[in-house]
């Protein structure tokens, strides 16, 4: 089954009087379990696509399917929902809640899920312990290693069970051993959960990992 | 339960202790207007209070209770045959010098009745007998007076119109909104001071209604047999007392300038410390809209984070208040802070501060949630 699939999606923004296509016609199909790498320069459209399908942004045109559920129609105060019940995000600069500890940071975000009280706080347990950061749970972010962080977005992404999970340059401030330590954990959360993940990134490294790696310039993907 | 709101605001201590002395320095402010301007009108209406008339004769037109106008004391024959008047009695207030022992002269409002003690007037005696007041050229003072008048003691003379009266009585809390100190003395020694204006006529008429009388039945007889003077309930005439200050003065209109300058640094310190610090945490509004966070959720955290401040706030303000109270005792202010103003500025401090968030509101409903994947 997709948990994510694109058709013929473009996106065009209106920039003064012109107008810039920075999509045209991206279609992909993401299959629960499966990792894919998307791989682009600068300005090739990865993260517009990102937007899009997260639900961050809507299509100008196409149709996007989250787990499901077409979402390019959807108008924007409906989008909150799909996210939250479908999608967990891994962003580049971690953007953790600075003044929450790691495991409130993970429980923050089962809170924006409808998840509180004692079944909440084992959940977050469990997805620091999945990270294995169970030892630095109620640590600050301003505590722990770039790594360390990022373990706690993917701690966070993983919490409520989302069945897609999204992530930019999710290695892109780590050396190399750890964004080793990273990719591998995204790997192990795809095949143990059964979790469809979409990875934008320039890292060679998360090739090894990833079943399919396409690559998109100038908003399309290059087969 | 994680709190968001709560741990973001404390996070920065140093901007949040900003936040709350920004509140606290409002509300402290509104308290000392207030409860100072409150003060004042006590002072102001403080023996109408006290006095134990259901009833006041005045002059017609007189504006409050320290500017008398004199009419024929003979008024309070017609006030004693009304049906429903228990007692009337004849009450001079008048204006006069008082010769301090330095030589120097001194301003003094001297209340003068027959019999005292059928007022309950005056209310707070500290010593001395006010059944004693007309058996002789006696007078009680105030203590208030002794930041006019100097330290005086019971048996001391001091000289009034240039006529010597011992002082046999010391009281507390009789003031008077212009801050002249009050002296007692009986009735028909005021009027010898002052001859000409005081001979066979009084001030004002101190009116006792029978218990089951029906007071304001007593007032409209009373004012249709004296149609040339004015006739007040007890709480009517401590309005007009009141409102002429306000009003007249323009006392009112500098305290309302006051508060709401007041309120006005409150509000914009708020304002500019939940504005910078939405500012400043758009990425992380940002991060809570991208996991599924709507703008409600957002607003809901700015709100609280108003509240804290306004709670903390007030808080803070309030203590400083009732901590300036006896500094302020000591240069004879009365700073008066009662349940209903601590409950006005507490809803005040609130609204001013969810006011305030609400500038944040529209920016925080325009944040994109793309912002998140920007570096």
């Amino acid at each position: 089954m997709n948990v994510l699939e694109t058709q013929n999606v473009t996106k065009v923004f209106q920039e003064g009087r012109e107008q810039v296509n920075v999509l045209n016609g991206v279609s992909l199909a993401l299959e629960a379990g499966e990792i894919v790498a998307l791989e682009g320069p600068s300005g090739s459209g990865k993260t517009t696509f990102l937007s899009i399908v997260g639900c961050i942004l809507t299509p100008s045109s196409g149709r996007v399917f989250v787990d499901g559920e077409e979402v390019d129609s959807l108008n924007p105060a409906q989008l909150p929902e799909i996210r939250k019940k479908s999608i967990g995000f891994v962003f580049q600069q971690y953007n953790l809640f600075p003044s929450l500890t790691a495991l409130e940071n993970v429980q923050y975000a089962l809170k924006i899920k409808g998840k509180t009280g004692p079944a909440a706080r084992k959940e977050a347990d469990k997805a620091l312990e999945s990270v294995g950061l169970t030892d630095r749970k109620n640590f600050l972010p301003r505590d722990l290693s770039g790594g360390q962080k990022q373990r706690v977005a993917l701690a966070r992404a993983l919490a409520g069970a989302p069945p897609l999970m999204l992530a930019d340059e999710p290695t892109a401030n780590l050396d190399t051993q750890l964004g080793t330590q990273i990719i591998e954990l995204f790997r192990e959360s795809a095949k143990r959960d059964n979790r469809g993940v979409l990875i934008v990134t320039h890292d060679p490294k998360v090739r090894t990992i990833a079943d399919r790696v396409l690559q998109i310039r100038d908003g399309r993907i290059l087969q | 339960m994680v709190d968001l709101a709560f741990k973001s605001l404390l996070h920065d201590k140093l901007k949040f202790a900003i936040t709350v002395a920004g509140v606290a320095f409002a509300v402290m402010l509104v308290f000392v207007q207030v409860g100072l301007f409150m003060g004042l009108m006590d002072n102001a209406t403080i023996t109408i209070q006290n006095i134990s008339a259901d009833l006041w004769v005045t002059s017609k037109n007189t504006p409050n209770i320290d500017f008398s106008h004199a009419f024929p004391q003979a008024y309070v024959e017609r006030v004693r045959t009304i049906p429903g008047v228990e007692r009337a009695d004849n009450l001079i207030i008048w204006f006069s010098q008082l010769s301090l022992p330095s030589g120097a002269q001194e301003g003094t409002e001297i209340y003068a009745l027959e019999d005292f003690s059928k007022w309950n007037l005056p209310w707070n005696i500290q010593s001395g007998d006010v059944e004693q007041l007309r058996r002789g050229r006696y007078i009680m003072m105030d203590n208030s007076a002794i930041k006019r008048y100097g330290k005086f003691e019971v048996g001391e003379y001091r000289e009034i119109n240039e006529s010597r009266f011992k002082i046999i009585g010391r009281t507390r809390d009789a003031r008077s909104f212009t801050t002249t100190p009050l002296t007692f003395m009986d009735y028909r020694l005021v009027q010898g001071l002052n001859q000409q204006q005081l001979t066979n006529r009084t001030t004002y008429i101190l009116v006792k209604v029978a218990s089951g009388a029906d007071i304001n039945t007593v007032q409209k007889e009373i004012q249709r047999r004296l149609p040339f003077n004015d006739v007040y309930t007890k709480q009517q005439w401590a309005n007009k007392s009141r409102s002429y200050w306000i009003v007249n003065t323009g006392l009112g209109l500098n305290m309302a300038v006051t508060v709401f300058l007041g309120c006005l640094v409150g509000i914009v310190i708020v304002a500019q410390t939940l504005y910078s610090s939405t500012m400043e945490h758009l990425k992380e509004f940002g991060t809570v809209k991208a996991i599924g966070g709507s703008n409600a959720d957002i607003y809901s955290i700015l709100t609280k984070q108003a509240s804290i401040a306004a709670i903390a706030g007030y808080v803070v303000g309030a203590g400083m208040a009732y901590g300036l109270r006896p500094a302020m005792a000591k240069v004879d202010l009365k700073l008066m802070i009662s349940n209903e103003l601590s409950v006005m500025v507490f809803v005040g401090a609130l609204v001013l501060c969810l006011g305030a968030a609400m500038i944040s509101f529209r920016k925080v409903a325009s944040i994109d949630p793309a912002l998140v994947f920007r570096t």
